[in-house]
């Protein structure tokens, strides 16, 4: 058996366990062993790669803490060409994420394996949540983030990734040829009256659902009447943030427009560089890890995992990628950690968080230059 | 508030605050050599502030000697008692400008008051602004000041300043107020400040936004017998103020020879590292920074299968090995980026101006000599030896501290 055979054995083996459910200590040994198989395979296929793994502090053989385990920090899948542990005539697909004006965003390659991969974990996850029957989706976006595309946005990936979901597929908006959204109240509404009373599964961007769908309804005073509706719903919250919109009166928008309780309002966090995991809020508002995820939470000072009741970085974990080294990321986002074991919900392991984004770097004294003086392009030095 | 710093929160509080200033500047002499007798106990007193970053440097730029001897280059001989220089048919002697304002780093704990003893040397009043994060620490060193003086002779001179950086109205009304700026900084700070209203007849002093890097020839990093002191030297003026100020090394470039392997001295240079942040440990780090170090080590590794990297789990050091002529981008927070080159002076010829001061562990004198002259061309302020990159002292960044800031007022007899 080929090494990318067992690793491939061993994320099966964890995608069937109950998601959230397994001892912490089992599974902390089950994912370290296969994290360790996935890093001797990427050293393999991308010297690159090996070669930071080579100069990481801990050698990773013999590493007995996941925590210890070198991880690559998010900003390096910004990088073009994007960082692969596959050829060229493997890509199925390229998940690009919504990077803020001015920055690059991030690139992920997939191949089929790992693609299928992805659906399967958002879906253990997903269904933990809100059960695994199918249902009417109503996708708060416009028609053209249905279509499967090599290449894909972080929203298309988002909507198409709850498709397992659906017995049929309506999207409410549409884009005007600049690029504009509004609400279409056609497919809305008829949509709507179809699926009165029914099991409705409704997905979108937060920043979308809130300027494109909520306020405008809420304006009207106008419900859907879909009191069996399940409104997921990422993307963060900078944005509405910055229009002083906070959670709860989110939520209680969102469960009066559609006319059901606050509580079928769930936010998860996720990001394209952790295919397939996402982390949707339980009922005590915390956030948990599937059996195939791990999340570390590190101080920025000492960059050690943090404990209960500690705010850090959040470093995201997943045995799922081996089209690219995707396997232990430290992301820019920051978490509050809840506890180790001890949610109410009943799930296992650490319970956290999200605390939003890093701030951005203060001006930095005198050494801050913003360029040469005579723009020259400036290389890495190579050996 | 403390009372030594002021908040200052009007444009016409901020007009009032200069117009008094000057008006002592105007109508009260004050030679510099009694300006330097203050400065002297101040240095004595501030012996047991040494956990604020950078007072030790503070404490030898204050001391008598150091200060003399710059007044005496700067403005010439007699200028110590603030006499008359004889120059031919003429007399010249040194007057203050005026009004003198101050616009420092937020992130250099001493610049306020490096700034500010530049302009009282030449007799100036001073309008200081003290960024927020600035304002307890500095506090600590003027009630020190305050204690030696005791006629606030030179304090009555000096208002120190506290708003947010975001007043633009009251950084307008400072600037069109004062006759002369020492403004410090980064490069959109010194962007932002250089837009202001200034007169037209302000003199602005400009420090920074620049770099710096240190050179070291095969013959001196390949010797074993000296090279964990040149790395001391090197961890010494990498860990100062963080590497966020200008004459922070961020690249030191090898110079290839005598079959010295690079991953030797870098071998050296980790124990250094590891021995300097023994000493002095960060206490506090921003997010955004140590994601910053995290990238760079990450992206030096993957840009190239040969590069090299040294660190510990945490972001406490960083250096990275590799070979090439041109200088990377900075990340800051103690990363040093090892580069090994064939010629240093092909290096040198490549400055553009952003370098501020050259480090240089040279041991043949001729090569140091043409690689100082090199240096001078390609736009380097100061060429220094390593371990002494931080020494604050005139000419900095080109420019003498005092001399801008005064009128140099020629008299010619009748």
């Amino acid at each position: 058996m080929s090494a990318l055979e067992k690793i491939e054995q061993g994320i099966e083996r964890l995608l069937m366990q109950a998601p959230y459910y397994i001892d912490p200590c089992q599974r902390h040994d089950l994912l370290l062993a296969l994290l360790k198989q996935e890093l001797a395979y990427a050293c393999d296929r991308n010297p690159r790669f090996r070669n930071y793994v080579e100069q990481w502090p801990v050698d990773f053989r013999v590493a007995e803490q996941i925590a210890d385990l070198p991880y690559l920090p998010v900003g390096v899948f910004k990088q073009n060409p994007p960082l692969t542990l596959i050829g060229s005539e493997e890509i199925k697909r390229v998940l690009v994420s919504s990077a803020t004006t001015g920055q690059s965003p991030s690139r992920v390659i997939l191949d089929t394996a790992t693609a299928k991969r992805m659906a399967k974990g958002l879906v253990t996850i997903i269904r933990d949540f809100i059960g695994p029957s199918r249902r009417p989706y109503l996708v708060v976006d416009t028609p053209e983030n249905l279509l499967a595309r090599t290449e894909m946005g972080a929203r298309s990936a988002a909507i198409q990734g709850l498709n397992s979901f659906a017995t049929e597929v309506v999207s409410c908006l549409r884009a005007s040829a600049e690029g504009d959204l509004s609400l279409d109240r056609e497919n809305l509404l008829s949509a709507a009256a179809r699926w009165k009373f029914a099991e409705v599964l409704v997905y979108g961007f937060t920043f979308v659902i809130w300027t494109q769908l909520v306020r405008s309804l809420l304006r009207e005073g106008l419900t859907l009447a879909l009191p069996q509706a399940r409104v997921l719903h990422s993307g963060g919250w900078k944005r509405l943030e910055q229009q002083a919109v906070s959670r709860q009166a989110f939520s209680r928008g969102v469960a009066a427009v559609f006319g059901c309780s606050e509580d079928r309002v769930l936010d998860y966090y996720g990001m394209v560089e952790n295919v397939g995991v996402v982390y949707p809020d339980c009922a005590y508002g915390n956030k948990h890890v599937p059996a195939f995820a791990e999340i570390i939470v590190r101080d920025p000072l000492t960059l050690a995992p943090v404990g209960a009741g500690q705010r850090g970085l959040i470093q995201v974990c997943s045995v799922l990628p081996t089209s690219f080294p995707g396997f232990l990321v430290l992301t820019e986002d920051l978490a509050d950690v809840q506890g180790l074991d001890q949610c109410p919900c009943g799930r296992r392991g650490l319970s956290f968080r999200f605390a939003g984004r890093a701030p951005k770097a203060e001006l930095r004294g005198c050494g801050n230059i913003e360029d040469t003086r005579y723009p020259q392009e400036r290389k890495a030095g190579v050996a | 508030m403390s009372g030594l710093i002021q908040c200052i929160d009007s444009p016409d509080t901020m007009v009032c605050a200069t117009r008094r200033l000057r008006e002592i500047a105007q109508q009260k002499a004050l030679a510099p050599q009694a300006v330097i007798e203050i400065l002297d106990q101040w240095s004595a007193a501030l012996e047991g502030l040494n956990d604020i970053p950078g007072v030790a440097f503070l404490r030898l730029w204050l001391r008598r000697g150091n200060l003399e001897s710059i007044v005496l280059r700067e403005l010439g001989a007699n200028a110590l008692h603030g006499e008359w220089r004889e120059e031919g048919r003429a007399r010249l002697r040194a007057f203050p400008l005026g009004v003198v304002g101050h616009w420092s780093a937020g992130n250099i704990a001493i610049q306020p008051l490096l700034s500010l003893t530049c302009a009282l040397l030449g007799g100036n009043g001073c309008m200081v602004r003290v960024a927020g994060r600035l304002v307890a620490i500095t506090q600590r060193m003027l009630e020190k000041l305050q204690a030696v003086d005791s006629g606030a002779v030179l304090l009555e001179r000096v208002v120190m300043a506290s708003f947010d950086h975001t007043r633009m109205d009251l950084h307008g009304a400072m600037a069109k107020t004062v006759d002369g700026a020492m403004i410090w900084g980064g490069a959109e700070a010194v962007s932002q400040v250089r837009a202001l209203p200034f007169s037209p007849w302000a003199r602005v002093l400009v420090f920074g936004p620049r770099l710096s890097a240190a050179a070291m020839d095969a013959e001196t990093w390949g010797d074993p017998g000296e090279r964990s002191a040149w790395c001391r030297r090197l961890a010494r003026d990498v860990w100062q103020f963080d590497q966020q100020a200008c004459s922070s090394p961020h690249t030191l470039f090898l110079e290839r020879g005598g079959g010295c392997d690079p991953s030797e001295f870098v071998a050296a240079l980790r124990h250094a590292f590891d021995e300097e942040n023994r000493q002095h440990p960060r206490l506090q780090i921003e997010t955004a920074l140590t994601s910053a170090i995290c990238l760079v080590r990450a992206s030096w590794l993957l840009a190239h299968a040969g590069n090299r990297a040294v660190f510990p789990p945490s972001p406490d050091w960083t250096i990275l090995l590799g070979a090439g002529e041109d200088m990377p981008y900075p990340t800051q927070g103690r990363t040093l980026t090892v580069l090994a080159v064939d010629d240093l002076l092909k290096v040198v010829s490549k400055f553009d101006g952003t370098l501020q001061t050259l480090g240089l562990g040279i041991r043949d004198a001729q090569k140091e000599e043409r690689l100082a002259q090199a240096a001078g061309r390609h736009g380097v302020d100061r060429i220094v030896k390593l371990g002494r990159m931080h020494v604050f002292s005139s000419p900095w960044d080109g420019t003498e501290l005092i001399r801008p800031m005064v009128r140099l007022v020629r008299h010619v007899r009748g």
